[in-house]
């Protein structure tokens, strides 16, 4: 499942939803608001096509690698230190392919999935740079 | 012999991220029928000093950091002059992502 939401969401349950009896690894990712002085973060979307984008980066991702399920839950609105706001899990025969698949969709949705972050402090408010510069598709 | 009635078309102007705060907001602006990308962007940067200021150069260049998308596709700058844009179409607007 794809999901860009403002709901938080239980891990373990999402790993259940994945598993079967022909996958030896389940390989996870979570990615959490880190405390760099900061107190809240605010996550905003482009949504329909943050979802798209999420759907064709999973297609791509068994296109390319012996995976047998995926699943990506991307959180938006403000966010406290500590909270989550990234899940990927990546169900697989063999770890490699788990790891590698895993790594890959990360990669590609901190480069082309529309979504923003701002940090916000007791100092004020900051844009987080994307990693990948605007200029042509 | 008539004059042709100018038409006008209502385009959506979606924006993110500090492009969203600069332009205040989502829009609807109403363009010459066939107008281009580049046209209705002049349009955008003209609703205030602010929105022009965050899309523009001095020289009135698009600002290297500028996404342009055109129905949730990605548009590259170099067809803004000759895209042009339909009665209903949704433009977006946006620095790049920093998701993840």
């Amino acid at each position: 499942m794809i999901s860009v939401t403002r709901d938080d969401f239980d891990v373990n349950a999402v790993i259940d939803r994945v598993r079967r009896a022909d996958m030896g690894a389940l390989v996870t990712f979570l990615g959490v608001v880190r405390d760099d002085g900061i107190e809240e973060m605010e996550l905003e979307a482009y949504e329909e096509v943050a979802v798209k984008e999420l759907e064709t980066i999973r297609d791509q991702a068994f296109a390319e690698f012996p995976i047998g399920a995926v699943e990506i839950i991307h959180r938006i609105g403000r966010l406290r230190v500590g909270e989550d706001i990234l899940l990927i899990v990546v169900g697989a025969g063999h770890r490699k392919e788990a790891f590698d698949a895993c790594e890959y969709i990360l990669e590609r949705i901190k480069h082309s999935v529309p979504i923003w972050k701002k940090e916000i402090g007791k100092d004020g408010e900051r844009w987080v740079p994307g990693e990948s510069f605007g200029g042509d598709p | 012999m008539l004059e042709e009635m100018k038409r006008e078309m209502q385009v959506r102007v979606r924006a993110f991220a500090r492009l969203r705060e600069a332009i205040g907001g989502d829009l609807t602006l109403e363009v010459p029928e066939g107008a281009t990308m580049s046209r209705l962007l002049a349009a955008v940067g003209g609703t205030s000093e602010q929105a022009g200021e965050a899309l523009f150069e001095e020289n009135g260049e698009l600002r290297g950091y500028v996404i342009l998308m055109h129905n949730g596709r990605r548009v590259r700058r170099a067809e803004a002059g000759t895209l042009t844009l339909a009665d209903g179409d949704e433009v977006a607007l946006f620095p790049p992502v920093a998701g993840g």
